[in-house]
């Protein structure tokens, strides 16, 4: 705007001078009460379980939407393989796709015995999803954008893990793997195995919460600046979009991992020839 | 040798290859606690937090080498 614009131009650019003045006025002055964070989540349970110690007058919301969650897929696996039909209905046909898609992958990953892993890793898969997707819902929290709710599943899947890698090869066998294939190595290599397999849960879950909470933080702090219209055409442009994304991938790598650990402890032992 | 997890398709190992920076990190950071938990437990500071930072680091580049491995077998 080097050149003076023309008499109709400056209007303008005054026009819109004086509407970015106003907005920020209005802006700073009203933004804290639009903040989304503030803004209470539309299901909030009364805090029952104060009697044993959990402070607030609400339940925290992670825990509220996580129940929410779990009945949504408890109602909805329920309805839909409650009368199974040959030729299945929109519930059950849902049903099954997951279904099959779970046992497809883990048998693709694990081998023929893949399905032995199908109730974790399927519940674990329709939870993460169902989560990631509820954080793109205005007034809905993800529970998994909070390390609680994703150290949980994390330690499941390594206690699941090694239970599987106990069960296949027996508890010594299993164990013995950890020294390595060298003897006298063995006193090094048990520690940064022990390390190595420790930094699995702990990696697991904070990919999958930073992942959730910085895209939530994200839109939370683009919403606050409301006052500049321009984010929510941010928001419902790139945002959104991109939260889809993440939220599919996310569920996908929590799987992915989940499996190739649990194929790890299986398969261990069997490579130690070469 | 088909290693478990082996899977051809271009995307899923781009994910794969993601998870690579987050594991190296935990590896190293998972290291440190033990190492400083042991040393305000056993007062032998600063060894044994040394030493199994170094556990962590090694560790962490241990699994990093096997994802790699993992990603380019082409066999």
């Amino acid at each position: 705007m080097t050149t003076p614009p023309s008499s109709r131009g400056r209007g303008f650019w005054l026009l819109l001078g004086a509407l970015v003045l106003v907005n920020l006025t209005l802006g700073y002055v009203y933004a804290p009460a639009h903040i989304a964070l503030q803004h209470p989540p539309v299901v909030q349970l009364p805090n029952f379980l104060a009697v044993i110690g959990v402070p607030g007058q609400y339940l925290p919301g992670h825990v509220t939407f996580t129940w929410l969650v779990m009945a949504f897929l408890v109602i909805g696996s329920y309805l839909g393989t409650k009368a199974m039909k040959p030729v299945p209905g929109p519930l059950q046909n849902v049903a099954e796709v997951a279904t099959e898609g779970f046992v497809g992958f883990l048998e693709q990953m694990i081998g023929p015995h893949g399905k032995m892993a199908l109730p974790l890793i399927g519940t674990a898969g329709l939870f993460i999803l169902t989560s990631n997707l509820l954080g793109n819902i205005p007034g809905f929290q993800p529970p998994t954008a909070n390390w609680n709710t994703t150290i949980a599943l994390a330690l499941t899947v390594f206690l699941s893990y090694n239970y599987f890698g106990m069960r296949r090869h027996g508890v010594g066998r299993y164990l013995k793997h950890f020294a390595g294939p060298i003897p006298w190595l063995a006193p090094l290599m048990v520690p940064i195995e022990l390390i190595g397999h420790l930094a699995r849960p702990v990696s697991l879950s904070i990919r999958l919460f930073g992942n959730i909470f910085g895209e939530e933080s994200v839109i939370v702090i683009l919403l606050s600046l409301s006052w500049l219209v321009m984010p929510y055409l941010i928001f419902l442009g790139v945002m959104l979009p991109l939260s889809l994304f993440t939220a599919a991938v996310q569920t996908f790598v929590f799987v992915m991992l989940s499996t190739v650990y649990i194929a790890g402890a299986g398969e261990e032992s069997h490579d130690e020839g070469h | 040798m088909r290693m478990p997890g082996e899977d051809p398709s271009v995307i899923k190992q781009l994910v794969r290859l993601s998870t690579i920076g987050v594991a190296l990190v935990a590896a190293t950071a998972i290291g440190l606690a033990i190492g400083y938990g042991l040393d305000r437990w056993l007062g032998t500071s600063p060894w044994l937090t040394l030493t199994f930072l170094l556990f962590g680091i090694v560790a962490g580049f241990l699994n990093l080498f096997r994802d790699v491995g993992l990603i380019g077998r082409h066999d």
